[in-house]
């Protein structure tokens, strides 16, 4: 069940990030597609670290519980963080700081296999 | 490229700040090696810190450098910039030392730590990163000459302005 968002949540975050890095090559600044994009990529995120919680809330833990739960508040910020941080800048390098967060997404869907098996890609 | 003195120029000829353009990117990827590189040096070090006590260590500095790399690229200051250069330096020297190290003697690090291999668990961005860094700051510095010779230079001219 979870393994479909965990899987969508890394297409999603490479395909964002094709498309931020292509809106850096043709010099275009941040625009409402892709503050859309990174929209649903947050709320693709938060239904996953859902899933995570709810599995933990049924009482079953992690070897590295504290790394998992560090994790999980940190993932939900990084569209957040990107988006602010790539709207203060009036140029192409707003949509490439949004293609670090797309890929930083896909990256953190492996990281958080790697610390609890049981959460599929 | 050794003159350390050079005048402290104003915001109006220059890119607006370390942290506008390209910057806006480096600073990104600066606060993310921070946050990632503190917080696993944090869990090592308070959970099982005899296991690997070099390499955890080596974590720490390294997520200690990228925060200072992360803040004085953000402020952009003269004296923020002069430290950047010296952050990138430290971070350019820490990752060929500590890659070349861990490939040495490889029982030191019974664990990884961002530098190790080169950065290569990072996708060699730790690596990287001190390059475009110093590349990025060098536009403070000097004008941009050949590129060849670019990393050498801008990483004298960060030695230079730490003194």
């Amino acid at each position: 069940m979870n393994g479909a968002v965990a899987t969508t949540i890394i297409v999603a975050g490479l395909a964002l990030a094709g498309y931020a890095l292509l809106m850096t090559a043709l010099n275009r600044r941040m625009n409402v597609p892709l503050l859309a994009a990174v929209g649903v990529l947050e709320i693709l995120l938060l239904v996953q670290v859902g899933i995570i919680v709810a599995r933990l809330a049924g009482g079953e833990r992690p070897a590295g519980l504290a790394t998992l739960i560090g994790y999980l508040i940190a993932t939900p910020l990084v569209p957040v963080a990107a988006a602010v941080w790539g709207l203060m800048e009036r140029s192409r390098w707003g949509p490439a700081v949004i293609a670090v967060a797309g890929l930083v997404a896909a990256v953190l869907m492996v990281r958080l296999h790697q610390i609890w098996p049981v959460i599929h890609v | 490229m050794s003159e350390p003195t050079a005048p402290p120029e104003h915001t109006a000829s220059r890119p607006g700040s370390t942290r506008t353009g390209p910057g806006r990117l480096l600073v990104a990827i600066y606060g993310l090696f921070a946050l990632s590189a503190c917080a696993r040096a944090g869990v090592q070090i308070a959970t099982k810190f005899s296991h690997a006590p070099v390499a955890y260590l080596l974590s720490a500095f390294a997520g200690a450098v990228y925060i200072l790399a992360t803040v004085t690229l953000a402020a952009g200051s003269p004296t923020a910039r002069r430290i950047a250069v010296l952050s990138c330096s430290v971070e350019l020297a820490g990752v060929l030392a500590v890659g070349t190290w861990s490939l040495a003697d490889p029982a030191t690090f019974p664990d990884a730590t961002v530098w190790s291999s080169y950065g290569s668990g990072y996708g060699f961005v730790p690596l990287v990163l001190p390059v475009f860094g110093l590349l990025w700051l060098r536009r403070w510095t000097r004008r941009p000459k050949t590129q060849r010779t670019t990393a050498t230079s801008a990483e004298d001219a960060g030695e230079a302005a730490g003194f």
